[in-house]
């Protein structure tokens, strides 16, 4: 998107233009063979611009490795990429049910953390660690309501209270489809499961839970931003979604505000898809932007909370409070368990797997 | 003889009021939500609420000053620009073939150049995928105009089918008559009546590819981005009112041309 | 012309060439097929019908026929695509007859009328209806403020919501289809009904609806199979009663990753349509031995 190598952009189109009435089966694509380059998938939007502005950019000024954005990084688009053996993309920026779902389909390369840089690796979080991809930026699922319905503190404070329907009035609107879905993490807390003792789900119980919680949802919403949506105008009054992007609208002036207290921290991660060709520019890269400095810079710009530690070093009393890996926020919430959700069960597929499914079919079946 | 010419001249009034009722009340219907997106595009806040707070052309301004979104517009347009060129030169005489032809299996035939609208775009992406892949094409604008193409060939047939269906089969036969060979008798006769079909295929063929997303996302690369994908990127984590700057931006560019376009008729005319 | 027909000329060989010719004008679009759309389609069946470990395998076919919970899906899919089919035939023919019958300007305005929401994403246009029916939304807002209603009406996250949604993006591929069969019909042939002692409505009826079926079975056919494979407005507009197939499909390709599966699922799709227009083709086919249609 904010591919600023190469001829202008102009003189490429114009040229693949002429190239397409000519002839359509002109390859187009640039020469990927050399290590000056990698390619990184993302989402874009300003995602992208930040991360081109703090991470590709000076990585390309500090080694003269060329880094090229494209995206999104579709488990769809990799998986078809792999199978027709034609791998254009080096470094995935995406999610762990995405990541979950590609390793399954053996789509990924496995990280070699004897590469990474020891100091900065252990600035992270262990549990960020996973074989096949390496968390960089937090976000988290909050009880994020309307303050115009609960003002001056009234907002229900755990899963318990969203899920009590008599004591907190309002339409609650919780995600299918899109993250880690279903919630069954919450279902469990709200039927009394503590904290600690959430993992290894106990599925059935949980399900119940969601039977419970059902009659109060107004909407299953698809996406995060339809949820914000939402909210702002006052449609629904409790809702499960990104604290951070909350609290964006917040400082827009949407009547939003977030509960931090018992949330679900899940990152996105760093992944190299398999059959990658520049592995060495890789791993430069990779032990680049888990620098706590880089980090910081980039938590300035995009709402999500950094994954290393060392970033909080760089960032002033109010950057740091609002986001939700703030020493202070991290202690109310607790790690998304990758490895549960990535277990294999006994039908042979991930636990992931089988609760997405389950999922729809609760949805369609009301049962 | 009056009575009853009168008697149903009123019903004939009174049916067509009764029709310009339920005329008015659609529009009202389809214009309702741009009206709400026209607001909501003058929002100074990054939220997508109505009426808007505080009111600002920011989101103008903003895609104004980007090179990015306008580079987009313009491989938006240029492509669907193509694809509704194509559409129509494979498809009106596909449609003709299907509407007159007599042979076995046409209906075969004809389900078979249907398809690719009831295929789920997804799958259709992913097995163009793999066969773009191995033609190298993937990331290129040809790749998205072969695709999009395909997947517009279905509306055309099916609209200028139809108006062939209608068609009166005597002025073909009179043109030949004349001594036109075929080409001639289509071009110059044939087509022209079934001129208002061929537009709104046209304009259909068009709206497809410009429309389109799903396709861009899995054929597409760094160099072939779109409107509609720059829209779906700036959903997926902001939701601002950018989205409806563009669409503000596009209603107001097409009725411009509409207008232009009454204004040459009617000079044309005069 | 009639003269011509008279003579005779029209069983010779040049006659049998020209009838011959019709159809040898698809081959531009079989061939463009072939070229674009064999290779997904084989990959499609290849997917559909094949396990990787143990070479052809009917699992898939399997799985789609014992699961109850996607036969709701395709239920649900098909109820709202007939729906939707419906609906825009009652708004759109009317609206369509009158674009075709009025003159230039009105004409114009009623064609820029159903044109313009084109120009704004789907998206854009779900957002804005979520603005307008939301029980705190404008239409509610009004309602109450009017004193028509007390409580909002749930206009939103179920099947209202949904078809609102969807026949504004549809109604489009309803009324031109049939507006460009009916500017084209002879309007003569009305006049000419009216003159014999025909009302407007009997002129209509026997006239100019029959007349204009081909462009309202090409508009029934858009719009029901663009609506099967809506699944952005219902995600958005609609409640859990709304999940279709396509939405399903979906996930299974996008975030599961299972495409056997899915491929499979939109074969069972794909059969499904088909099943339905050759029951279509049935009854128009047995219209036009009662000889409605001109051809």
């Amino acid at each position: 998107m904010t591919d600023r190598s190469g001829p202008s952009r102009r003189a490429m189109l114009l040229s693949g233009a002429s190239l397409t009435i000519a002839s359509p089966f002109v390859h187009l694509g640039a020469a990927r063979a050399d290590n000056r380059e990698i390619v990184v998938a993302s989402w874009g939007g300003s995602r992208t611009t930040a991360m081109r502005e703090v991470m590709f950019a000076p990585f390309e000024q500090a080694t003269g490795i060329r880094v090229r954005d494209d995206g999104p990084p579709e488990a769809a688009k990799v998986k078809a990429m792999v199978e027709s053996g034609n791998v254009t993309w080096d470094i995935l920026d995406t999610d762990i049910p995405a990541i979950l779902a590609m390793v399954n389909a053996k789509l990924l390369e496995p990280i070699d953390y004897a590469k990474i840089d020891k100091a900065k690796l252990a600035r992270i979080p262990s549990v960020l660690h996973h074989p096949y991809g390496l968390g960089h930026l937090i976000y988290s699922f909050n009880i994020v309501y309307n303050t115009k319905t609960f003002p001056n503190g009234t907002q229900p404070k755990t899963w318990a209270e969203v899920w009590d329907g008599v004591r907190f009035k309002g339409a609650r609107c919780f995600p299918f489809r899109g993250g880690l879905s279903p919630q069954l993490e919450f279902a469990a807390i709200a039927d009394g499961v503590s904290v600690d003792k959430v993992y290894p789900l106990d599925i059935e119980r949980a399900w119940s839970s969601m039977d419970r919680l059902r009659p109060l949802v107004t909407k299953w919403y698809a996406t995060h931003a339809e949820a914000i949506q939402l909210l702002s105008s006052g449609e629904i009054d409790i809702c499960c979604t990104i604290g951070p992007r909350g609290l964006v609208a917040k400082k827009e002036g949407a009547p939003i505000d977030v509960e931090f207290a018992g949330g679900k921290l899940a990152p996105d991660n760093w992944a190299i898809v398999k059959g990658a060709r520049n592995t060495e520019a890789i791993y430069q890269f990779l032990n680049f932007v888990i620098d706590g400095k880089v980090q910081a810079e980039l938590a300035k710009r995009i709402p999500y909370g950094p994954s290393s530690q060392d970033a909080f070093a760089h960032l002033s009393e109010a950057e740091s409070r609002q986001l939700n890996t703030s020493p202070e926020n991290l202690a109310k919430q607790f790690w998304t368990d990758i490895e549960w959700w990535g277990k294999v069960a006994e039908n042979g597929k991930t636990n992931n797997e089988n609760q997405i499914e389950r999922y729809a079919r609760w949805m369609v079946k009301r049962a | 003889m009056n009575d009853s010419a009168v008697a149903s001249d009123h019903e004939g009034r009174a049916a067509r009021a009764a029709l310009w009722l339920l005329a008015s009340v659609t529009m009202v219907f389809l214009l309702a939500p741009m009206l709400v997106i026209v607001a909501v595009s003058f929002n100074d806040a990054a939220l997508f609420s109505f009426p808007p707070q505080r009111w600002s052309a920011r989101w103008y301004a903003a895609l104004w000053e980007s090179r990015v979104w306008r580079e987009a517009g313009w491989l938006s347009l240029w492509l669907a620009s193509l694809v509704a060129l194509a559409s129509l030169a494979i498809g009106v005489p596909a449609a003709y073939g299907l509407a007159k032809g007599q042979f076995r299996g046409r209906r075969i035939v004809e389900a078979v150049l249907i398809s690719p609208m009831v295929v789920p775009v997804i799958v259709l992406a992913l097995g163009l995928y793999m066969l773009f892949s191995a033609a190298g094409m993937i990331g290129t604008p040809a790749a998205l105009f072969l695709a999009h193409t395909l997947l517009a060939l279905p509306v055309v047939i099916v609209i200028v089918g139809a108006a062939f269906r209608r068609q009166d089969l005597a002025i073909e036969l009179a043109a030949r008559a004349c001594g036109a060979t075929f080409a001639r008798a289509f071009w110059h006769v044939v087509l022209p009546s079934v001129r208002p079909a061929v537009i709104a295929a046209a304009a259909f063929a068009f709206l497809t590819s410009f429309d389109e997303v799903v396709l861009v996302l899995f054929l597409g690369g760094p160099r072939t981005t779109t409107i509609p994908k720059k829209i779906w990127e700036s959903v997926k984590f902001e939701l601002d009112p950018s989205l409806t700057a563009v669409s503000t931006i596009l209603i107001a560019v097409s009725v411009a041309a509409l207008l232009v376009a009454q204004v040459a008729a009617r000079r044309r005319s005069a | 012309m009639t003269a011509l027909a008279a003579s005779g000329d029209l069983a010779g060989p040049a006659n049998r060439a020209w009838r011959a010719r019709p159809g040898l004008m698809v081959i531009g679009a079989l061939l463009f097929c072939a070229i674009v759309y064999l290779g997904p389609l084989l990959s499609l069946i290849g997917w559909a019908f094949r396990d990787p470990k143990t070479g052809w395998s009917l699992l898939q076919l399997y799985r789609v026929a014992t699961d109850d919970a996607y036969h709701l899906a395709f239920l649900v899919t098909f109820r709202i695509a007939a729906v939707s089919t419906l609906i825009c035939v009652l708004i759109g023919y009317p609206y369509a007859y009158l674009m075709a019958t009025s003159g230039p300007r009105l004409a114009t305005l009623l064609a820029a009328a159903v044109m313009i929401p084109f120009w704004s994403s789907v998206l854009a246009r779900s957002l804005a209806w979520m603005i307008l029916l939301g029980r705190k939304g404008v239409i509610n807002e009004w309602l109450i403020a009017t004193g028509l209603i007390e409580r909002p009406l749930a206009l939103l996250f179920n099947s209202i919501g949904v078809q609102i949604g969807m026949v504004h993006v549809l109604l489009p591929f309803m009324v031109l289809p049939i507006w460009a069969v009916m500017a084209r019909l002879d309007a003569r042939l009305p006049r000419a009904a009216r003159s014999l002692g025909a009302s407007p409505t009997q002129a209509f009826l026997h006239v100019t609806l029959p007349l204009s079926l081909p462009g309202l079975a090409a508009g029934a056919t858009l719009v029901f199979m663009f609506a099967i494979g809506f699944y952005v407005t219902p995600a958005l507009l609609g409640g859990p009663d709304d999940l279709t197939i396509a939405s399903l499909i979906e996930m299974e390709v996008r975030d599961l990753l299972d495409w056997p599966f899915g491929a499979m699922l939109s074969l069972a799709l794909l059969a499904l349509v088909g099943a339905i227009f050759a029951v279509g083709a049935v009854f128009a086919g047995a219209r036009r031995l009662a000889g409605m249609e001109g051809r």
